[in-house]
């Protein structure tokens, strides 16, 4: 990677820098090469960046104090939670400090009475879940990265998961949250009134301020869970189904697809025993009191069987347990078989599913690519696994070019370029597929309102960045250009 | 100055701008005297940007325009099954005002209704939105679909911003099915600490009770069927399939073995969320939502001996939500009555001249709010001072 590309002005106070971190926070400073190597990228493995130094506080003082120093030194500051990103969302730049927030990894408080759990940001998402578990209680959103993603990564993402069908995105499961804004201040945030500030902070990607404490909804466990599998003959038969299955007014807990060629992956890698042979097979999972779930099982086994599907009920929670074992694998089961991997993340109308999915196949062969479908069927947000190697001439360019088609069709069909894994610098660039110059102008003045100087996350989710003015017209010029002091691979 | 699309709209914002005149917006009309007094040039009637842009049941969508009134939109998706969650609700009875409330209003206010308690508030169904910004600069925000994260979820903040951002002129819901059966239920002679602690128990079991409010004696004298309910009464309604209303009766009784069914209970809880029961009270209305580990101000609350000087109040949302006339005195005393969830709902335009209708914000906290305002409309033309002086 060229420093370059860097603001040199920057580049060159670095040993000050360093020291000044040391002062502010005295154990937690990363400035050694080796060191770095660690922090050099997230789960959007393309891309990697060591960045200028890195500062792991412990407390939101130390947080409030790095930032203050990072706003009056002109530095830009990239926060990280665990880094499992999949837009690129923490991916460093060697001309900002990188600030790791994973050893503030305190549960502050367990509030049964009231369900609710104030966390630390690195906190892991499933340790809530854990935290509460034993009492009836467990947190909702539930990404599939949820062992080491932290809630503070969750909230910058907006993360949803499996089950966020029926209970909601991160941020429809947070009651408040405490930000540190980039001159250092510290904000208290609810959305009990006023502006709903905490609402446009959860899912802005680390570019409006760093969170330091968060209190989150907690749900009491369902008595009775289901979960059927329904295996069928062609892809475009289970889009119908999940089609039905939402315009029956059914809300199944998660209701999750799987292609062939993931099927075997999956069965390769875990065995969790799905149908050989099949197509596609969706996982549906129906949960709440008995007599409700009952009633959704039957409607939803007998609208498969309708669109042609075999239909199996898991016979015990160990043959559950299995069934989503496998489907939380499904990335890492493709990777085994692919040199490389590109993961999207569009969401579309759920009656657009058998369209789509026809036409994603028709692609794949155009651009010579292989690539698998697992997908949020219930929420109509696909996940497309596209199949490269990185060695090979030109496979890459392909792969993006084949990816940043799939995410225009979805665009085209009224859907949305991403629908849980963010924007960052992945599909910054593609931002205009979807929205115009005035509705990115508008988004950029919201981020100017909070960061005017332009200092966090600088390089994620605008294609280019204007700087901030008071008034007037903030026009984002051309569009298309990618930024262009982003080092690429 | 009457706009019936986004381009008079835009037309009607660039003028402003060039001649500096500020705007009132106005819809229905209906919730006119909520917010701090207001005197714009000129009034921007958008009661005409009305009607269903785009519904398909099938996908649970429903995209129309902010002037629709929220009766129109009821009747809709009820002959398909389907409402809106967030359970939008007619203050008019309240204000005593006249005219169609409209789905732009209650987005606006955040007016939102008993079941939110279940399925969330306005900013947890509103998944996008198309509007004109100070600049004169029509823009959308958010998507079409249940599930997306790309770009900053503006959606959020026109919820309850009072106008004071842009003029909407065009929103999209989630909506939900309509169970088909409601059941309710009361619990009476609770003192308000043992009525609040019982809704919050039957909130944290697998219920999903889409009503729970608590109502002290001189609140339940406003609803005939718990009018003789000792020193107040709980109300928990559920809702779904006959069998699985069989099922939760079952399951409220283990938890509160005292709850007998309420006759019309459905009734109860449409005037609980439209606040009508404070109508006709001559005293200042708040409403004051909580986070759930907040004390509630009726927690431990003992009503003074006179009754005569028993106050009215309702506490919805198991508690997270209160509605209260103001008297002196009138809760314990544990929490300020006035912290930042409240919201001075129905007061005189002298009142809500000289005092806060929104209470004042911390300076950090402020200091966003004004240049997140600033960020929409920076000449200040939309609603000037109706949220905060300098908002």
């Amino acid at each position: 990677m060229q420093s370059e590309l860097y603001d040199p002005s920057i580049l060159s106070r670095r040993d000050e820098i360093v020291a000044r971190l040391k002062a502010l926070v005295p154990d937690g400073v990363v400035s050694d090469r080796a060191g770095l190597k660690a922090f050099d990228g997230d789960a959007l493995t393309a891309y990697r960046q060591s960045p200028l130094v890195c500062v792991l506080p412990r407390t939101k003082e130390e947080v409030a104090a790095v930032l203050k120093f990072a706003s009056e030194a002109g530095v830009p500051i990239v926060p990280r939670g665990a880094g499992t990103s999949l837009s690129g969302g923490a991916l460093p730049r060697g001309d900002a400090i990188l600030i790791g927030l994973s050893r503030m990894n305190r549960i502050l408080d367990v509030d049964l009475e009231n369900r609710a759990v104030t966390v630390e940001p690195g906190v892991t998402n499933l340790a809530i879940t854990r935290a509460v578990e034993a009492h009836g209680f467990y947190y909702a959103p539930d990404p599939s990265s949820q062992i080491a993603c932290t809630i503070g990564g969750n909230i910058a993402e907006n993360s949803g998961g499996l089950h966020c069908l029926k209970y909601g995105l991160t941020t429809n499961n947070l009651l408040s949250a405490t930000l540190v804004t980039i001159t250092g201040e510290t904000v208290r945030l609810d959305n009990r009134g006023g502006y709903d500030l905490l609402g446009v902070v959860a899912g802005s990607e680390g570019l409006l301020g760093i969170v330091v404490e968060a209190k989150v909804r907690i749900l009491p466990l369902a008595p009775v869970t289901r979960t059927l599998m329904a295996a069928f003959a062609s892809v475009p038969d289970a889009g119908r189904c999940v089609a039905q299955v939402i315009a029956g007014g059914i809300v199944p807990a998660a209701m999750e697809f799987m292609d062939r060629r993931c099927i075997e992956a999956v069965e390769a890698y875990c065995a969790p025993g799905y149908p050989r042979g099949a197509e596609g097979v969706l996982i549906i999972d129906a949960d709440g009191i008995k007599s409700e779930v009952d009633e959704a099982i039957a409607r939803i086994a007998a609208i498969a069987r309708g669109c042609g599907a075999e239909v199996r009920e898991a016979v015990d929670e160990a043959e559950r347990a299995r069934i989503w074992a496998g489907r939380k694998s499904a990335f890492p089961a493709m990777g085994r078989l692919a040199p490389d991997m590109l993961c999207m993340d569009g969401t579309i109308p759920r009656r657009m599913l058998p369209r789509v999915l026809a036409r994603m196949a028709e692609m794949a062969d155009e651009y010579g690519l292989g690539f698998c479908n697992v997908f949020h069927a219930g929420d109509g947000n696909l996940h497309p696994l596209i199949i490269f190697d990185v060695m090979k001439e030109g496979e890459l360019d392909r792969a993006e070019a084949f990816g940043a088609d799939i995410l225009r069709l979805c665009v085209e069909v009224g859907g949305v370029l991403t629908g849980e894994h963010g924007v960052g610098v992945e599909k910054r660039d593609l931002m205009p597929e979807m929205f115009s110059d005035a509705d990115l102008a508008q988004q950029q003045r919201l981020k100017c309102a909070f960061d005017a100087a332009g200092l966090l996350n600088p390089g994620k989710v605008f294609p280019t960045l204007s700087a901030c003015v008071e008034q007037g017209h903030m026009h984002v010029k051309g569009g298309r250009v990618p930024y262009p002091n982003l080092p690429r691979l | 100055m009457i706009v019936e699309n986004e381009a008079q709209v835009v037309e009607a914002v660039r003028e402003a701008r060039e001649r500096r005149t500020t705007l009132e917006i106005v819809g229905g009309g209906t919730r006119r005297t909520f917010g701090r007094p207001i005197e714009c040039e000129t009034v921007l009637d958008v009661s005409r940007l009305s009607g269903i842009v785009n519904y398909e049941p099938e996908e649970l969508i429903l995209t129309l325009k902010p002037g629709t009134p929220l009766a129109e939109i009821e009747t809709l998706l009820s002959a398909n099954g389907q409402r809106l969650g967030f359970d939008p609700q007619d203050w008019s009875v309240l204000l005593g005002s006249s005219g169609m409330s409209t789905i732009g209003g209650a987005v606006s206010c955040n007016a939102d209704g008993p079941a939110a308690i279940r399925h969330g508030r306005v900013r947890d169904h509103l998944l996008g939105f198309r509007a004109v910004n100070g600049f004169g600069e029509a823009f959308k925000a958010g998507g079409r679909v249940v599930k997306n994260v790309t770009g900053f979820d503006i959606p959020k903040l026109v919820c309850g911003a009072m106008g004071t951002l842009c003029v909407l002129t065009e929103l999209t819901f989630r909506v939900f099915p309509k169970p088909p059966e409601t059941l309710c239920f009361a619990v009476r002679n609770l003192v308000p600490s043992r009525g609040l602690r019982l809704l919050k128990r039957v909130w944290s079991s697998p219920l999903d009770a889409t009503g729970l409010a608590y109502l002290p004696p001189k609140s339940a004298e406003h609803f005939a069927q718990v009018a003789d309910c000792g020193y107040g009464a709980a109300l928990v309604r559920v809702e779904g399939t006959a069998a699985s209303l069989a099922e939760k009766s079952a399951m409220l009784r283990d938890i509160v073995p005292g709850a007998e069914p309420l006759d019309a209970g459905a009734d109860s809880f449409r005037r609980i969320g439209s606040g009508e029961i404070f109508a006709g009270s001559l005293l200042d209305i708040t409403r004051m939502v909580l986070e759930p580990s907040m004390p509630s101000p009726y927690d431990g609350y003992e009503p003074p001996l006179k009754e005569e000087d028993w106050s009215l109040w309702i506490a919805d949302w198991a508690g997270q939500l209160v509605w209260r006339s103001n008297t002196a005195g009138s809760s314990s005393g544990r929490v300020p009555v006035f912290d930042g969830g409240t919201a001075l709902l129905r007061a005189s335009v002298e009142t809500r001249m000289r005092s806060h209708v929104f209470p004042p914000e911390e300076p950090a906290r402020a200091a966003l709010t004004r240049a997140v305002k600033a960020a929409f409309d920076p000449l200040g033309l939309f609603n000037p001072g109706r949220m905060y002086k300098d908002v």
